[in-house]
């Protein structure tokens, strides 16, 4: 049998050399690595340059300098505010992959009733823009929430909880992460071998303990990567940090920059610059760390030439324990927050969950979303970016998880390239996007064709994972059959890796799809007019609207999202692709 | 493709950039447009047939898009159906930041720009050109600029917001003295990372006591342990005060409160002496490709039909020929019998920094 249950992540590999790998890049890898260039390098350029320069008052760069690296570190509040982004980081990584692996389990491999859903749960709560997201969590847990009003109600104001909080902060962003941690977790065990689970229920393991040394082994270098994209995304998360823990006066390194930066003036990047340069400089060494440890992922390879689809473990009277996991996870992650908006939506103004709310209904906000002509005018092109964005990251992604994860020579760099833009911050990446377009020759510069190119860019981390999670899994003996038969390594990879993985590309599809047409930083900046998009019009009621409108669009918007992904889903289902 | 410096540009690229301009007819030129200063009694008739060639204009404005910047171009356009307006719609520090992209890459896409922490920006950068618009003489004298460099497009006064159930009539502050009482200790907020949140309240009272005064009230109020309001605009801040979470805000805009409080929320403002009076402002850049049609604009939003479509989006208007809406005219300093202190965008210029760094060092 060629699959092995591994015991441990071994470091015993010989360490192939990089610059003899270098010499020898196949085609391949470098026109991939040329396209990612392309896409990656000119906002990496500009945070390089904003990083090392003196910002001018006209939004120019002045000369060369190392200020903003020092101001970084010296800054009164650096220590503190480190401590506070690694708890804060941690925290809301372990929050977001234990809820989302519970969920991918039971779902995945468990009869639990009502597991089917979770997907359309999951995609739901993808579809809630961030900033929306953070909102309803302060209304339900804010000092006016319901949440508060019970507690007082029952146990007397003493026990009212504060959001504002450390914990705070770590449960909302990671009820944030997940459904991302759920869908990417659910791609790694759709495709892992269930036998070895079989096995071990058959010699009378208990399905926790099954899981427990069994599953989540298996998928650990799935289970890895999905803890450093959480953590690095936390990392430089902005958000969640500003509305809730800057108003309980807890700095991160990302509120502490904000705070020193944007007082005043033309904004200054430079420390947003620096920041994120040291980020990138950690993330390359966690990925390098990362690749060492999964350097023995063939281990944990179980799509093999045998038949693997996996089958589902009897949880017996156990299983009503699992659908009960999942509704409570269901109705953090997304129930909740939306019940919340929907009623918000309906009130002429939002002062908590009471007797006298229940007394003003009001539909206004949504006459004054249907007179909105800015936000139709929206809806096609913002459509159209998040497909074309999609469309565009999949593919590329999949070929560059691809030869990274079966190690052709100097294809290491495909993932670092890849995962680099994650430490961007999307400001900055609009930024540097709008001084390239701009002064491109070509009519780029305010077309929605600019947008696509920069989220392309923004998104290729995430479509990396999936597909790099889907490929781990997938045994070379198959390619290994394919190639013996005469097949080239792009007809193999068409014919043998891509239908295999199609369940993860579909669902990084919709993925890299809802989270593109939610971004607000990113475009803002590149868009002209005429190439508005849904995301820049609810930032434009953020700033100027009231609560209840914004809930309102939030709503809408929600609706539109689980429409598109249901069709989708329907599609794909239709077709068998998936 | 991304320079550090416009003056580092080589030799080379600066004579090719030069040929290319001198090519193109002059569309990037840098020098100004004659018709910007233009007083002429023919200057309507002139800048109607420019415009009409020019065919368009783009705007990038701070306004909200729905219910003010969207009819205000409709009617632009219907009433010059031959100049197609056009806007983007961002914050001020955003449009700048666009605007000092578009200019250094000589790819100018924006005729005018609008906006409350524009004007400063703008002027800072030199980004900016006098013009000349005949509107201006129904304007007080004390909002219009020697240098010609912007013209007002529309009031904001700013006062606190307090949550009329946590906040007693009797308890309501009604000085700037009044909030150091220490049973508002940790309930009150103010917005920070915004020129027009901490800064501009700073700014005020600098300008209004002198700095020593200035100086002292801050240090009392720094122990009065201000939270600070992280992320989310003025408006976000007094939706929080009418949910209950601080039972004050300082600096928001002061009719904000009156419109939540005609639905019926518990809010409601007070207006302090003195309160801060900011102006937004309209500019013309410079190298500016529809110097005509961008001229008929301004004329237009300083106009009073172009002042009237704003005072009906809840605006205050800059003509006092135009009232603002009577559901809001109490808020208005010079109606309420409070003194206003007019704070321009030259003085945030000239006391941003300074203000910045009272808050760096006393509020953080």
């Amino acid at each position: 049998m060629s699959v092995e249950v591994p015991r441990a992540v071994a470091f015993s590999a010989p360490r192939p050399s990089l610059f003899a790998g270098l010499r020898r890049l196949p085609k391949g890898v470098l026109v991939l690595a040329f396209i990612l260039c392309v896409l990656i390098l000119p906002p990496a350029f500009f945070l390089f340059n904003v990083s090392f320069h003196v910002s001018n008052p006209d939004g120019t760069l002045g000369a060369l300098t190392l200020k903003h690296y020092s101001a970084l570190f010296t800054e009164r509040f650096f220590l503190p505010s480190l401590v506070n982004t690694i708890v804060y980081s941690l925290g809301t990584a372990i929050v977001a992959l234990v809820f989302g692996i519970t969920q991918a389990l039971i779902v995945e491999r468990t009869n639990a009733p009502g597991r089917e859903w979770v997907f359309l749960g999951a995609i739901i709560a993808l579809g809630i823009p961030n900033v929306l997201h953070v909102v309803s969590w302060l209304l339900l847990l804010g000092r006016a929430g319901p949440v508060n009003s019970a507690l007082a109600a029952t146990m007397g104001p003493e026990y009212m909880i504060h959001v504002y909080s450390m914990w705070g902060m770590i449960v909302i962003e990671g009820m944030n992460f997940v459904p991302l941690v759920f869908l990417l977790m659910s791609a790694v065990l759709k495709s892992q071998d269930a036998s070895f689970e079989e096995a071990s229920m058959m010699s009378g393991g208990r399905p926790l303990r099954t899981f427990w040394s069994i599953s989540i082994r298996m998928g650990m270098p799935g289970i890895l990567a999905l803890l450093l994209l959480v953590f690095i995304r936390a990392f430089e998360s902005f958000e969640v940090p500003a509305l809730v823990g800057l108003a309980g006066n807890i700095n991160v390194l990302t509120t502490n920059i904000y705070q020193s930066t944007r007082g005043q003036g033309f904004p200054r990047y430079g420390e947003a610059g620096a920041y994120s340069v040291c980020l990138l400089v950690i993330v390359i060494g966690l990925i390098y760390l990362y690749n060492r440890l999964s350097r023995n992922a063939h281990k944990y390879q179980s799509i093999t030439g045998k038949g693997y689809r996996p089958r589902v473990i009897d949880l017996g009277p156990m299983k009503w324990v699992g659908t009960t996991v999942l509704v409570v996870t269901f109705l953090l992650v997304t129930g909740l927050p939306i019940i919340i908006l929907v009623f918000a939506s309906l009130q002429p103004f939002y002062e908590g969950v009471s007797a006298g709310s229940f007394g003003r209904w009001t539909l206004e906000n949504y006459i004054l979303l249907h007179d909105a002509k800015s936000f139709h005018d929206a809806i096609g092109n913002t459509l159209i970016m998040g497909a074309a964005t999609a469309t565009a990251v999949v593919p590329l992604t999949a070929l560059c998880a691809w030869m990274a994860a079966r190690r052709s020579p100097g294809a290491w760099i495909l993932d670092q390239l890849a995962t680099a833009p994650l430490v961007f911050p999307a400001i900055v990446m609009g930024i540097a996007f709008l001084y390239v377009f701009v002064s491109l020759p070509v009519a780029l510069y305010g077309t929605l064709l600019s947008v696509i190119i920069a989220s392309t860019s923004r998104y290729l981390p995430y479509g990396m994972r999936y597909a790099y999670a889907g490929v781990l899994q997938i045994h070379r003996e198959l390619e290994d059959a394919s190639a013996s038969s005469g097949a080239g390594q792009l007809m193999t990879f068409f014919r043998i890796v891509v239908p295999l993985l199609a369940p993860a590309l579909i669902s990084g599809w919709l993925f890299v799809f809802l989270l593109s047409v939610q971004a607000v930083s990113l475009p803002l900046l590149l868009v002209g007019p005429g190439s508005e998009i849904v995301a820049v019009t609810l930032f434009d009621l953020w700033q100027n609207g009231q609560v209840t409108e914004l809930a309102a669009m939030g709503v809408v918007w929600i609706a539109l999202m689980t429409m598109v992904s249901s069709i989708f889903y329907y599609v794909t289902r239709r077709f068998q692709i998936s | 493709m991304i320079r550090t410096d416009a003056g580092r540009l080589s030799r080379s690229t600066a004579f090719a950039l030069l040929t290319a301009c001198a090519v193109a007819g002059g569309v990037c030129a840098q020098t100004s447009d004659p018709i910007l200063l233009y007083e002429g009694p023919d200057r309507e008739q002139r800048l109607l047939e420019g415009a009409r060639k020019e065919g368009q204009v783009v705007i990038y404005s701070a306004m909200i898009v729905n219910q003010a910047l969207r009819p205000l171009l409709d009617s632009f356009n219907k009433k010059y159906p031959g100049v197609r307006a056009s806007y983007w719609r961002g914050d001020s520090e955003d449009i700048a930041a666009k605007l000092a992209a578009e200019s250094r890459a000589r790819n100018l896409g924006v005729d005018v720009v609008e906006g409350t922490g524009v004007g400063e920006l703008v002027i800072q950068g030199g980004l900016v050109q006098p013009f000349f618009t005949p509107e201006i003489k129904s304007i007080p004298e004390n909002l219009r600029d020697p240098r010609q460099l912007w013209v007002p497009t529309r009031l904001s006064y700013f006062s606190i917001a307090y949550n009329t159930r946590l906040v007693p009539p009797d308890r309501v502050p009604k000085t700037f003295e009044d909030l150091l009482d220490p049973q508002w200790k940790g309930k009150i907020s103010w917005r920070i990372g915004s020129s027009s949140g901490t800064p501009l309240f700073i700014t005020n009272l600098r300008m209004a006591w002198g700095e020593d005064k200035a100086m002292a009230y801050f240090r009392k109020l720094a122990d009065q342990k201000i939270v600070n309001f992280g992320s989310g605009s003025a408006r976000t801040l007094v939706d929080r005060v009418v949910a209950g979470e601080y039972p004050i805000a300082l600096n928001i805009f002061a009719h904000h409160p009156i419109i939540s409080a005609a639905k019926g929320a518990p809010v409601n403002s007070q207006l302090m002496n003195p309160v801060a009076t900011t102006t937004a402002t309209a500019a013309i850049p410079k190298g500016v490709r529809r110097p005509h049609a961008a001229l008929l604009l301004v004329d237009f939003i300083i106009s009073k039909e172009g002042q009237e479509l704003l005072s009906k989006a809840d605006y205050f208007p800059v003509r006092p020929d135009v009232a603002p809406r009577a559901e809001l005219a109490s808020v208005v300093p010079t109606k309420a019998g409070v003194r206003e202190n007019l704070v321009l965008p030259e003085h945030l210029g000239k006391y941003g920094d300074s203000s910045e760094k009272i808050y760096q060092d006393l509020f953080r």
